[in-house]
Formats: structure tokens, C-alpha cells, sequence
């Protein structure tokens, strides 16, 4: 399987803690994304963002996530046929998982540059697919990990530290 | 009388023994301001952003609008009346503008300005200050005091895109008192300058004005409280016209559209929204940069902008065409600006930098927000999810967030009380 990873190497240590502790969250939000749901994609990162927001996280880390969730949200819509966000808020940062039921992405490294898209006629119609999603994804989080290949299924996970 | 401790003013007033406790208004509150307790709605004063939603929908006339009584305008030597743009639209097209103008005088104003005269002077005030602030995208404008109120509360991070400048209707008073103290040799005191106004925010923001470093007016009386004694005048006046002047083309000011369009030009791209839910989703966009390709963004609580507002008579539809037409029909009139401009120029309309009042967060402290947060969804897992508001909060969410901060018990959810009781009947 193809994977791709990007982290901020000033919380590369945060990071790896984060992954050999795997802590319980201390709160949960699950949301379905149904493919080509144009109407409700979005849905599930807007709750999230009001969510934070009730946290009194700051503004700029906020409009962080709430971008990038947006954008993989949108992704997962457009792309697959259909999948799942978790989130999961921590005392000190959110880590968002993205699950579909595939086709996968053919060349991951392709699908990072800015401008490459694969969409189809309808998501373009509907105003999206410019190929900005997913290094709009990478530029608004601090940790981005997927993990897909082409005829399976994708996971996306990316984090965002609080402060 | 259910009115919590505040340093906020609201023009929005509960009558006890009106209020049967019927949850509507708490239903229709944009900022989950009201709560059913003891039977009785109650405002609390931090959340509350004068939309006047509760007000249009109680059918029992216990929610009211504040407004000052006519009567207070005879403490002043001289008394002069600024008309909103959106009372141009309340009366029969028999009835011309210039008619319900010279009403106003009847009422016992000395003079009465229009907010549309300076409809023009806004516009190219507006677009210079866009062009000045291009590091804001986009600028959000802040005439509408429900608006403002609406980003302090729930979306503070905004703040700094709002036009800050004065609204129409507080530069015609300054300008005014300033032209007006001197023509006639008058002390401030002796000069009263009220507005007439179709919404409660107004009234509010003349009790309460954000951010205004000056003395503005002295009073607000809605079109509603003012529009019987109006009538009252309106034949005297169709029958005995005197020569009134009218600035019709500036009444687009009551339009959120028709003033997006005018302040839209080849370096500047403008959207009008209107309607509080539609403000609140656009404003939600705006916060995570997805409208950024907008310059100007007019945001207007009501439904097509002041014409909608909850003091006025007429519907807001048949108002708006009604001020359209009166727009396409009327003569170009000369408003002399300089005046206006010196004043800009030296400072007079300008806005302190609006402070937050926000309502969002649990606790100050992220880790206490994220244990209320935990609690909340415990409740919410107990809850029936039928957001009936029976219990006097507007959804299950509402009022497990309210027994977590100690406002509510579990017990005031009538679904699981009676739930209980089946219960313990079949024990």
C-alpha cells in the first residue's frame, strides 16, 4: 500500500507520542459522508468546528481544521463511495480520521500537487474539484498521514495542536 | 419581571403575565438567548442581539418591543426627526412620499431628514475605505446593529472586518447637530435629534451604541408606535400639500440587494445577504476564508434588508417594490456633500475597535470546557432527542448544556418524567 506523510518537524516528537500511546479521546464525534451528498458534505466538519468553538479554541487554529476537515469532508464526497470521519478531541489537539469504502487514489505524490484533480463532470459542476483539496489539507494541519491505493480503500488522518 | 443583571441594554421587554410559557420565542432565537423558567420566558441580556424574532412570533403580545414615547421630544427646544429608509415603503400608493413626510411634521418635529440622504456619500464612503483595507477580505457591513451584536457574540474573530465607519443615520446626526447648533444659536441640550426606525437593534443602538465616541441621539420610536398618529395626519396632508423635499433616489439603503449592487464596481465584488440564518451561515463561511473572493459583504438581519424589519407595518415584499418603484420614478436631487466630507475627513464618523461579547465558550480553562463537554454528551445520551423545548430550553443539546452549567436539572424533561412514571406504574 502507498502512503504518504507529512509532519511539522517541530511536533515530529508530539507526534510519534501520540501514536505509541494511542490515548482514549475525551471526546468522540462520528459523522457518514454518502457519496455525491453535495448537500450534506460539510455537515460533518461544521459540527466539529461549533464544537471547538465551544472549547474556546483560538480563531486561526480553529479556521485551521475547520479547513482542512472541510476539505477531506468534500473529498471523501466527491471521490469515493462513500465513508466515515471520525473525530477525536484530546486536551491538547484533534486527530480526524477519514474512512471510505474506496476506489483508492492511483498516485498519491500526483494527487498532492497543486491543481491535479481527478474529478468528475458532476463534482465540477457542483463548483468543486479544482485539485486544491488535498494540499489545502496539508498546508492547515501539522500532522497529515494517507494511506490508499488504487482499487482499495483510503485513510486519511491528519492532526491539529491546539496552541 | 424575568430580566437577568446586564451591562447590555435591549429594546426587547417580557410582560409576565402575558407570557404563558409556550416556548415559541425560545424556539426562534438565533442565539439561544430565552429560556421557559417558572412557566415564564426569560432573556438573558449576554446573548440577546435584538433581532426581534421573538417579538414578530409571540401571538400574546408578551414579548415587546421598548420604544421611547413621543412625548419626550418636548423636552427639547428644537426637535428633529431622522426617517429610516424602510418608511417610505409602509403606505398605499395613493399616498406619495412627500405626504407621509409632511405627516412627520405634524407629529411636532421642527425637521425631518431622511436617512437617504446620504446614500450616496455612504457608497463612495464605503468603497474608500475598502480600497484602504485590502488587507481585510472581505469587509462586512455594519449598519445593521443586530449584525454587529450577532459577530461580537458568535463569531468575534470577524470583528476586525467590519466597516468601521458610522452608519447613515448616525452621520446625518452628526452632521445635523453640528449644522443645525449653529444655524440657530442653540445649546446641545436644547436640540433633541430622534431617529424613526423599523426594527428593535435600532432602538437598541441608539440606547447603546457600539463603538461611537460622540452624542448621537436622543431618542428612537419605531414606525409601528408612530404610524397610527401618522395616519392620523396623512389626509390633512394629501389634501394641503406643502413643499416638502424628498430624497427618493437614497432610499435603496432599506434593500440589502439594490445597496450591494451600488457599492459593486470593476475593482470591487459585493454580496447581499439577508435573513438571520442565511447572515449566520455566510458569516460561518467567511471565518473559515471561503468567500474571500468578495470585497464587500452586506449582512442584513431581516428578510430583503430594513423593509423587513419587525417594527414596520407593511409586508416586506410589497414594501420593497413599493420603494423600487418610488426609486425608479424619482428625480435626481443635489445633496451637498462638502459638508459631509470635511466632517469624514476630520475624524467625526469614525468607530472604536469593536470588543467581543462572546457567548461560545463552557469555561475559560480548555481542559474544565472539554470535562463540561463530556458531561454534556452524557445528558445528551439520557435525553429523548425530540428537541420539544417543553422544558423551557430550545433543544435536548440546549438543556443538557444548561444542567451542566447549573441552569436546568435533569428533572425538567417532561418525555422522561413521564417515561419514568410509565415505569413505575408497571413496577
Amino acid at each position: 500500500m502507498a502512503e504518504y506523510w507529512n509532519i511539522d518537524p517541530a511536533r515530529q516528537s508530539l507526534v510519534d507520542e501520540f501514536f505509541a500511546q494511542k490515548p482514549e479521546p475525551e471526546v468522540s464525534l462520528d459523522f457518514n459522508i454518502p457519496e455525491k451528498d453535495f448537500n450534506n458534505a460539510g455537515k460533518g466538519s461544521a459540527e466539529v468546528k461549533n464544537l471547538l468553538k465551544r472549547l474556546g479554541i483560538d480563531p486561526e487554529i480553529l479556521r485551521r481544521i475547520a479547513v482542512a476537515s472541510y476539505e477531506a469532508e468534500i473529498n471523501v464526497a466527491a471521490h469515493s463511495v462513500g465513508g466515515k470521519m471520525i473525530s477525536n478531541i484530546y486536551d491538547d489537539l484533534i486527530h480526524i480520521r477519514f474512512e471510505d469504502h474506496g476506489p483508492g487514489i492511483a498516485d498519491i505524490e500526483q494527487a498532492m500537487i497543486p491543481g491535479f484533480s481527478t474529478a468528475d463532470d458532476l463534482v465540477r459542476e457542483m463548483g468543486f474539484g479544482a485539485g486544491l483539496g488535498l494540499p489545502n489539507i496539508k498546508k492547515n494541519s501539522d500532522m497529515l498521514h494517507i494511506d490508499s491505493e488504487r482499487g482499495k480503500n483510503t485513510v486519511l488522518e491528519l492532526i491539529v495542536f491546539f496552541s | 419581571m424575568a430580566e437577568q443583571e446586564s451591562k447590555y441594554f435591549h429594546a426587547i421587554q417580557i410582560l409576565p403575565d402575558n407570557c404563558t410559557g409556550c416556548t415559541a420565542c425560545v424556539r426562534v432565537c438565533p442565539t439561544e438567548a430565552i429560556r421557559v423558567r417558572d412557566r415564564k420566558a426569560q432573556i438573558d441580556p449576554n446573548r440577546c442581539i435584538d433581532c426581534g424574532n421573538c417579538v414578530t412570533i409571540c401571538q400574546f403580545h408578551a414579548i415587546i418591543p421598548r420604544s421611547d414615547p413621543l412625548e419626550i421630544i418636548n423636552r427639547f427646544k428644537y426637535k428633529v426627526a431622522i426617517v429610516s429608509s424602510s418608511y417610505a415603503g409602509q403606505f398605499t400608493e395613493d399616498i406619495s412620499y412627500s405626504a407621509a413626510k409632511q405627516a412627520l411634521y405634524a407629529l411636532g418635529f421642527d425637521e425631518v431628514a431622511e436617512e437617504a440622504m446620504v446614500t450616496d456619500f455612504m457608497i463612495s464612503m464605503i468603497r474608500e475605505y475598502i480600497r484602504s483595507n485590502r488587507d481585510k477580505r472581505p469587509i462586512l457591513s455594519s449598519n445593521c446593529p443586530a449584525v454587529v451584536r450577532l459577530i461580537q457574540v458568535k463569531y468575534p474573530s470577524l470583528l476586525p472586518n467590519l466597516f468601521h465607519e458610522e452608519a447613515p443615520m448616525s452621520i446625518l446626526t452628526r452632521f445635523l447637530r453640528e449644522k443645525i447648533a449653529k444655524e440657530r444659536e442653540l445649546k446641545d441640550e436644547e436640540l433633541g435629534i430622534f431617529l424613526i426606525v423599523p426594527c428593535v437593534a435600532h432602538v437598541t443602538a441608539v440606547h447603546q451604541p457600539e463603538g461611537a465616541y460622540k452624542h448621537l441621539q436622543d431618542g428612537a420610536f419605531s414606525i409601528g408606535m408612530i404610524y397610527g398618529k401618522v395616519r392620523e395626519h396623512i389626509k390633512n396632508a394629501v389634501n394641503n400639500p406643502t413643499e416638502v423635499e424628498t430624497f427618493s433616489k437614497g432610499l435603496t439603503w432599506a434593500l440589502s440587494g439594490v445597496q450591494a449592487e451600488l457599492v459593486d464596481t470593476d475593482d470591487i465584488r459585493a454580496l447581499s445577504v439577508n435573513g438571520i440564518e442565511n447572515v449566520m451561515d455566510i458569516l460561518s463561511r467567511v471565518e473559515d476564508h471561503y468567500l474571500d473572493q468578495y470585497d464587500y459583504i452586506v449582512l442584513r438581519s431581516c428578510t430583503n434588508g430594513c423593509v423587513g424589519g419587525c417594527l414596520n407595518v407593511e409586508n416586506p415584499f410589497v414594501a420593497m417594490s413599493r420603494i423600487k418603484k418610488m426609486i425608479k420614478e424619482a428625480p435626481s436631487r443635489d445633496f451637498d456633500e462638502s459638508p459631509l466630507k470635511e466632517l469624514h475627513e476630520a475624524g467625526e464618523f469614525d468607530v472604536s475597535p469593536l470588543a467581543p461579547r462572546s457567548i461560545m465558550e463552557l469555561d475559560k480553562d480548555i481542559k474544565n470546557a472539554i470535562q463540561k463537554m463530556k458531561k454534556i454528551n452524557e445528558f445528551l445520551i439520557m435525553l429523548p432527542g425530540l428537541n420539544c423545548s417543553a422544558c423551557g430550553s430550545p433543544t435536548c443539546y440546549a438543556l443538557a448544556e444548561d444542567i451542566v452549567q447549573g441552569k436546568a436539572t435533569i428533572d425538567d424533561c417532561v418525555v422522561l418524567l413521564k417515561r419514568h412514571n410509565i415505569e413505575d406504574e408497571e413496577d
